[in-house]
């Protein structure tokens, strides 16, 4: 028996994270989710497989994508004509709620219905599988579903399928789960998906998430892609294999000087850009680490972008050369003392205890809170800690000139 | 810094003035309306600009034309400046002199070198009037934080700048009401780009619609599809149909020419047909080829055409031979009965000429008519013997009498009157007789006539009596006369009783003297007549049996035509002689004549058994025979035919087409399925068009892209609006925090100014006031005796020298930074004259820190202030 597991296919989902990129990238980027979901498909097709499970998002249906559907339609159909079955169920994303879907896809696609199903395939040699799970029905599923799982069939195999996340205790959205549980049916595989970065919760029998197929934003680091599963022994062996059609990568790059230059950061950056050429096309978020605050001008430089574009500019046949591109740059720097000679530190403390509190910031931001983009950045707890954070680089930055200036 | 010299060009009611200010305390002196209020604006308006044009009121603009504007020439940071400004764009054109150095300074140097004082900071600080004063009531420490601020981190100009900056950056990254900044147009674009992709996201229930109608309408297709192979195969049927329409047509031709069965057409029978013919035409050929040759010999024989013609007719006129003897006879009977004929038609002509009477001949009397005839002729012959003896008798009487009367003419004598009368009656029966009807009648009626005439004149006067015998002659005379008139009527009826008969019998015209002979002779003639009848008969039966006789020979024989009888005779005779004679002497020409007969026979037998053929197929002769065989053969070559074409049909179409009423129908069946054909054509084409359609729509709508460059684009803008709103944020709270951190510092020396206050507003109080408290947001004093009053508490007048001693509290701390000049504008109204008193000393003694220009209208003014400080505003 040989099957493929994937997840997350998150087809036609924008990358977040980027902007001012080359219109070649963007094209990269844009057609990137199909380039690797089309790897599954073709790996599938390749390697004759019995089956493929797709564990949920395989699109988002918020982004009500034409081309996600269609794509899908005709990679089924692909498989159709492989006689390849497709077992799959809708996850957070893609949530059971579209009609259309059943009708227009073609037969060998079996998808799970909002109760947790078993289907049943009898393989080619006669061998028996079932597999059990379930389709999101609408965005949150809070409750634990294992419950509604049928303990071990009476088939040669029985695999389970889930869109979730271990359970944490609260605030649990997506069909919380223990590996106890998982391991308690008796399952000889368990395809997760949800979490984008694949992982394995249990050996044997094999529990784990596939992750997405394609990265989408700067978080979503190093190779993604999907289970090849194998019957080697009477025990499934999942292989790892990659799909991602780009994919992101975060160095930190040291620099030692203790006051640093844009300059140096261009050199810096482009002797790691220089090594040797990526296997995989690379979106390359840098983090330098500083020893030194950089000046009030060359942050505004950086924060502002314009060094980064000037950047991708001159440097753009190297990073084609190696297949980097650097979309976006940030950089930590020790955060001195602000010692203003006419200023007591002790007035920027209080001012900074004026100014940092929820209230003010919420005060601040006012109405772009009506944003919806904006105000879910501005909720993220980590906002307020870099908003002060670079609060402190640009006000250190001008304490050096102030220096400089009385100097 | 101090102020040095103000000089007006144009302002308000001034032009063209100037006034030297000292360093300390300078007073203008001047009563209400002597412009006071217009140098305290002058000041602001030189040093910070005209206010906009939007404001005139504020504008001073002077009244009388002259040229807006003026110079205040000022010491600052130990440099001496003097700055222009005249009336121009942006709050007037300024020029700035450095007269120190005597260096032009670019008019944008103006504000750094005031900072960080500026116009509102003089106006609500430093510029002290009486409505400002009452302001105070509002006063917060809020409000004076805010001065602090503004003014505020000591020294930390750098720092206020940074901020400011900060500030404008943040401001040209977003303003929540703006439009042009950078973020503000991010929202924008990100607004409009959101709805670019709701649109775009129509395509997405689109999609699926077109998808829902490709997949129906594929399905429909496959069902056209089907229908469509249907609807051509009805065609090809139909067209094969329809194509064999004419063979069906044929077939269906040779079905309905239903023959009857007829036996004995069959080819045997043909067959038995021709050997009969051809024998009946050997037969035939055989009988001329003999016919021929007899005909040869006998014109060998130099036999007469006649002789010829008798030979072939010989055994017909046979018959016509053995009458020969007897038509001679009937013809000598003919010519006898013709002659006699003659004789008796002579003979009757004759009778005929002598009696008939308008070509009628009288009958003869029958015995009864004879016998009383006879009689009354007897009767008549008596009665006139009778008449004429009395005639005699009266005649002899008559005599008598004349003789006895001689002289009868000298007297009138009757019985001549009396013979007149006789003579008339005579003569009356005379004419009348000649108007009866009958000869004889006329004759007698005449002769009566003429006897009545007689007697009367005759014998009637012979008797004419002398005397008395002449009477007696007369007498018997008239007894004569009477009985001579009865014998007449005798005599009269007697003839007309004959006339009667006479007429009746056509003898009118014949006198009945000659009646007898007449009777006789019409007896003759009525003989004759018989007679002639009978001969006439006789006659007519010879010439018939001469005639027919003639007719049949002359039929037989045309030669003999026109020939009179006897020549016929003598010819047939001389024929039959010559055929003894041929007869018996030529045999070979007699066996020939067997040989033509016996040909005769045997063509009759064969011509019987034809006949009989012919008859028993109830056929009229033998090219009858051959029509009904070659019908019959036609028929079976149309049945063969039909079975050929039946075949050729097939059963099914035949079936098919025995259902069809005709050609029209079946082509209309084909129409119809074609028909449909095409319909179902058009429909699966228009399907296939919509399909094509829809594929390019699903295509379109699948590979625009046009969602996910939105939504990457989104995606992107939402980055880049992060990242600035970050950058805004991050602007936005460094500015508050220098603005924090500098007010931190600032709040230091708000005791110290608090204490300034309180000792300044201690000593215009006259000490009745000693203490001030500011707190975060109450402003309130405490008397000498310890009472504490909130700012509302306070009457008008000690709120204002409250609000007085708190600003020049302030002007005096910030001295070090903000070396600028205070203002007072008739700040002392509400003030009392000791405590008025108290002000001056004040300020005077303020005055040697920092300048004072005290605008006043009080005059008291001048027992407190040295002269050379007043400067009168009106002279």
């Amino acid at each position: 028996m040989k099957f493929i597991h994937a997840a997350d296919l998150h087809l036609d989902s924008p990358f977040r994270g980027l902007q001012d990129l080359p219109a070649s990238l963007l094209t990269q980027i844009r057609e990137s989710t199909f380039t690797a979901a089309t790897k599954v498909f073709d790996r599938a097709l390749a390697e004759q497989v019995d089956f493929v499970l797709l564990a949920g998002d395989l699109f988002d249906r918020a982004e009500q994508s034409v081309a996600a559907q269609a794509y899908l339609i005709e990679q089924f159909d692909r498989l159709a004509q492989a006689k390849i079955p497709v077992i799959l169920g809708f996850g957070n994303h893609d949530y059971l709620a579209d009609q259309h879907l059943s009708i227009a896809y073609p037969d060998n696609v079996t998808v799970l219905g909002p109760q947790v199903t078993t289907t049943t395939l009898t393989l080619q040699d006669g061998t028996t599988v079932a597999i059990s799970g379930f389709s999101y029905d609408q965005r949150w599923v809070d409750r634990d579903p294992l419950g509604d799982f049928p303990v071990h069939a009476a088939t040669d195999w029985h695999l389970g399928m889930l869109h979730g996340a271990v359970a944490t205790g609260s605030g649990d959205h997506y069909a919380p789960f223990t590996v106890a549980e998982l391991l308690a049916k008796r399952y000889d595989y368990w395809a997760l998906g949800h979490i984008h970065q694949r992982q394995r919760l249990n050996e044997n029998p094999p529990v784990l998430y596939a992750g997405n197929t394609q990265g989408r934003d700067r978080t979503e680091t190093g190779d993604r892609g999907a289970y090849l599963v194998t019957n080697q022994d009477h025990r499934l062996v999942p292989e790892f294999f990659s799909t991602a059609a780009l994919v992101w990568t975060n160095p930190t790059l040291a620099l030692t000087t203790p006051n640093p230059t844009l300059a140096e950061i261009g050199d810096c950056l482009t002797t790691w850009l220089s090594r040797e050429p990526a296997m995989t096309p690379e979106l390359v978020v840098p983090t330098l680490s500083l020893n030194g605050a950089l000046s009030a001008a060359e942050q505004a430089q950086i924060t502002s972008g314009d060094w980064l574009a000037l950047f991708q500019r001159t440097q753009r046949r190297v990073m084609q050369a190696v297949k980097r591109v650097v979309v976006a740059l940030r950089w930590d720097s020790p955060v001195g003392t602000t010692a203003a000679p006419q200023l007591d530190t002790r007035y920027w403390s209080v001012g900074a205890d004026q100014v940092f509190t929820p209230e003010n910031l919420q005060e601040q931001f006012g109405k772009l809170a009506q944003e919806p983009a904006l105000a879910d950045w501005f909720a993220d707890p980590k906002t307020a800690v870099t908003l002060r954070e670079e609060a402190t680089k640009l006000l250190a930055a001008l304490a050096g000139e102030e220096d400089d200036h009385a100097s | 810094m101090h102020l040095n010299r103000l000089t007006i060009y144009g302002f308000g009611q001034f032009h063209d003035r100037t006034f030297n200010l000292r360093p300390g305390l300078s007073v203008f002196l001047g009563p209400n309306e002597a412009g006071k209020s217009t140098l305290t604006q002058f000041i602001s308006a030189i040093l910070f600009g005209f206010p906009t044009k939007k404001h005139p009121t504020l504008r001073y603009e002077p009244l009388d034309g002259s040229r807006f504007g003026g110079e205040i020439a000022f010491t600052h940071g130990g440099q001496d400046y003097l700055v222009t400004r005249v009336d121009g764009p942006r709050g007037g054109k300024v020029t700035l002199h450095n007269t120190t150095s005597d260096l032009k300074l670019p008019a944008e140097s103006l504000p750094h070198l005031l900072a960080p004082m500026d116009a509102i900071l003089f106006q609500q600080v430093y510029a002290i009037n009486e409505p400002r004063l009452a302001a105070v009531f509002t006063t917060s420490k809020q409000e004076l934080v805010a001065h602090l601020r503004h003014v505020g981190a000591v020294g930390s100009d750098f720092w206020l700048d940074q901020a400011s900056q900060l500030d404008e950056a943040a401001n040209a990254r977003y303003k929540p009401q703006g439009r042009n900044p950078e973020l503000n147009r991010d929202l924008q674009e990100y607004r409009d780009l959101r709805l670019k992709l709701e649109r775009a996201n129509a395509a997405y229930p689109k999609y699926w619609r077109l998808l829902d109608q490709q997949r129906q309408l594929n399905q429909h297709q496959a069902s056209l599809r089907t229908q469509l192979e249907a609807d051509r195969q009805q065609v090809a049927i139909g067209e094969q149909r329809l194509a064999k329409w004419p063979i069906y047509q044929q077939w269906a031709t040779l079905a309905t020419a239903a023959d009857p069965v007829q036996a004995g057409f069959a080819p045997e029978d043909a067959a038995t047909l021709e050997r009969l013919v051809n024998q009946q035409r050997v037969t035939q050929e055989s009988l001329i080829h003999d016919q021929q040759e007899l005909a040869a010999q006998r014109q060998a024989a130099q036999l007469t055409p006649l002789f010829q013609r008798y030979l072939e007719t010989a055994d017909r006129l046979a018959p016509t031979l053995a009458a020969i003897p007897e038509t001679l006879v009937a013809k000598h009977t003919a010519e006898q009965a013709h002659a006699q004929q003659a004789d008796l038609q002579d003979r009757a002509g004759s009778i005929e000429q002598q009696y008939a009477h308008q070509g009628q001949m009288p009958r003869a009397f029958s015995l009864a008519t004879l016998q009383e005839v006879n009689q009354l002729r007897q009767d008549l012959t008596t009665a006139n013997q009778k008449r004429r003896r009395l005639q005699q008798n009266l005649n002899d009487l008559n005599e008598q009498f004349r003789q006895q009367q001689p002289t009868r003419q000298q007297q009138r004598n009757p019985l001549a009157d009396k013979q007149i009368g006789w003579l008339a009656a005579g003569l009356v029966v005379l004419i009348g007789s000649l108007f009866l009807p009958s000869a004889f009648l006329k004759l007698g009626g005449a002769l009566v006539g003429v006897a009545v005439g007689y007697y009367g004149a005759f014998i009637v006067s012979g008797g004419t009596p002398a005397s008395q015998q002449t009477d007696e002659l007369e007498a018997d005379i008239r007894d004569l006369q009477a009985q001579l008139r009865e014998g007449t009527s005798t005599t009269t009826e007697l003839t007309n009783r004959l006339d009667t008969i006479g007429e009746s019998h056509g003898m009118a015209d014949i006198p009945l003297e000659e009646w007898a002979t007449a009777q006789g002779v019409i007896a003759e003639w009525e003989r004759l007549t018989r007679q002639l009848e009978s001969v006439t008969t006789d006659l007519q039966t010879a010439q018939q049996k001469v005639k027919t006789f003639q007719t049949t020979v002359t039929a037989l024989l045309p030669e003999l035509v026109d020939q009179p009888l006897q020549d016929q005779v003598d010819q047939l005779t001389d024929l039959q002689r010559q055929q003894q004679r041929l007869a018996t002497r030529d045999s070979d020409l007699s066996a020939l004549s067997e040989r033509v007969t016996r040909d005769h026979t045997r063509l009759k037998q064969a011509t019987t058994a034809v006949t009989t053929f012919l008859q028993t197929r109830n056929v009229a002769d033998a090219q009858a025979f051959y029509q009904q065989y070659r019908s019959v053969q036609e028929r079976d070559q149309r049945q063969q035919r039909r079975a050929d074409l039946a075949h050729q049909l097939g059963k099914t179409d035949l079936a098919a087409l025995q259902g069809v009423t005709d050609e029209a129908t079946l082509q209309a069946a084909f129409e119809r399925a074609r028909q449909r054909l095409a319909a179902t054509q058009a429909q699966l084409d228009s399907g296939n068009e919509r399909l094509a359609t829809l594929a390019g729509q699903i295509d379109q709508l699948t590979t625009s892209g046009t969602q996910a460059v939105l939504r990457q684009k989104l995606a992107d803008l939402e980055t880049r609006m992060i990242a600035t709103t970050q950058r805004w944020l991050v602007d936005r709270l460094a500015s508050q925090w220098i603005a924090a951190a500098l007010a931190a510092a600032s709040s230091d020396r708000l005791p110290q100014i608090v204490a300034k206050a309180s000792e300044f507003y201690g000593k215009l109080t006259e000490n009745r006031y000693t203490e001030i408290e500011l707190t975060e947001t109450t402003l309130r004093v405490r008397r000498h005796d310890g009472e504490w009053r909130t700012v509302s508490q306070l009457s008008r007048g000690t709120a204002e020298q409250l609000d007085f001693a708190v600003k020049l509290a302030f002007a005096i701390v910030m001295t070090q930074q903000v070396q600028m000049p205070v203002v007072i504008d008739d700040g002392f109204v509400n003030f009392d004259v000791k405590r008025r008193r108290q002000a001056y000393r004040l300020l005077d003694e303020i005055s040697r820190e920092t300048q004072v220009i005290l605008m006043t209208a009080d005059t008291a003014v001048t027992e407190n202030v040295a002269e050379q400080q007043i400067i009168q505003l009106v002279d």
